[in-house]
């Protein structure tokens, strides 16, 4: 891995992990989605890096507890979802794919407590979590619909500075 | 005529989301209906002597024992001054003139407070059981 490699890393987990601090006071309201898709759109698996430092470093924020577990794998899954769909560049269809992502945020969460407590802890927890899951929705569909282009541009343009230097 | 298309699967995309956005919604609102469960598991036996023993799976938020087994009319009693006292489970009347009465116990054990005292936790297992003489 290059010098340079590294500082995109370290620059895109820190700029995530601020990002998630400044609006942990709105209920599901958040970039981190965002700021995967991009990240996954423009570095490819490098974002595997990034999505691993932001988990350790939420775990040492606000402790290690069973949501953890939950994001060891979901910031995983969206970046692979990601993946599959890389060359897309609508802002439409990122919505589209950051709104289910937080419709099916509670649902992909609840995987640990199906072995915790089986299958009725596991679905009430889906159920009284739906709006949560919904506010989710609505505000990753606009947040991506809205930032996608721009912050796309501006990490492409980030990207392209960077390589020009020596 | 591409852009056209386009849209259109961007379109059917937004509202698919905004369907399923809805029946969620509807489950949520719908929550308290049969379908859905209670946080809390709770089995309860009922053990009538010379009969088969009888076992029902409760899921339920309620606090006490009580709450729970009336959700699912499985009690009828009488409130005294001791507390709730238990005379039918599950349609079967304990006869106080043959001395029969109905005993609660959590895991085989005797239980020290009534029902309507017992706080339930998850995974709870009660047995109700008609018992003969004072």
């Amino acid at each position: 891995m290059r010098t340079k490699d590294l500082a995109v890393i370290g620059l895109m987990s820190a700029l995530i992990i601020a990002l998630q601090l400044g609006l942990s006071f709105l209920p599901n309201i958040e970039l981190v989605s965002l700021l995967i898709i991009l990240c996954t759109v423009v570095y490819g698996w490098k974002t595997l890096y990034v999505i691993y430092i932001f988990v350790i470093a939420e775990g040492f924020i606000y402790g290690f507890g069973i949501w953890w577990i939950n994001y060891l794998y979901v910031w995983t899954v969206l970046m692979l979802i990601t993946m599959l769909f890389k060359d897309q560049r609508s802002p439409f269809f990122w919505a589209i794919i950051s709104g289910t992502f937080g419709l099916a945020f509670g649902t992909l969460c609840s995987i640990p407590y199906f072995f915790i407590g089986g299958v009725s802890m596991a679905v009430s927890g889906i159920i009284s979590g739906i709006p949560f899951d919904i506010i989710h929705c609505v505000s990753n569909y606009l947040i991506a619909l809205v930032l996608f282009k721009p912050l796309y541009h501006l990490l492409e343009l980030f990207n392209q500075k960077l390589h020009e230097t020596k | 005529m591409k852009e056209g298309k386009y849209f259109l699967k961007v379109f059917l995309g937004t509202i698919g989301l905004f369907v399923l956005t809805v029946l969620l919604l509807y489950l949520f609102i719908n929550r308290d209906n049969p379908v859905s469960y209670g946080s809390k598991k709770i089995t309860i036996q009922v053990i009538v002597p010379d009969e088969d023993v009888q076992e029902f799976t409760l899921y339920t938020d309620a606090i006490t024992l009580r709450e729970a087994l009336d959700e699912k009319e499985m009690i009828r009693g009488l409130n005294s001054s001791y507390g709730f006292y238990i005379t039918t489970v599950n349609g079967i009347r304990a006869d106080e003139t043959r001395e029969e009465w109905w005993s609660l116990t959590k895991n085989g054990e005797y239980v020290e407070y009534g029902v309507d005292m017992i706080h339930i936790q998850d995974k709870d297992k009660y047995e109700l059981t008609l018992m003969k003489g004072y």
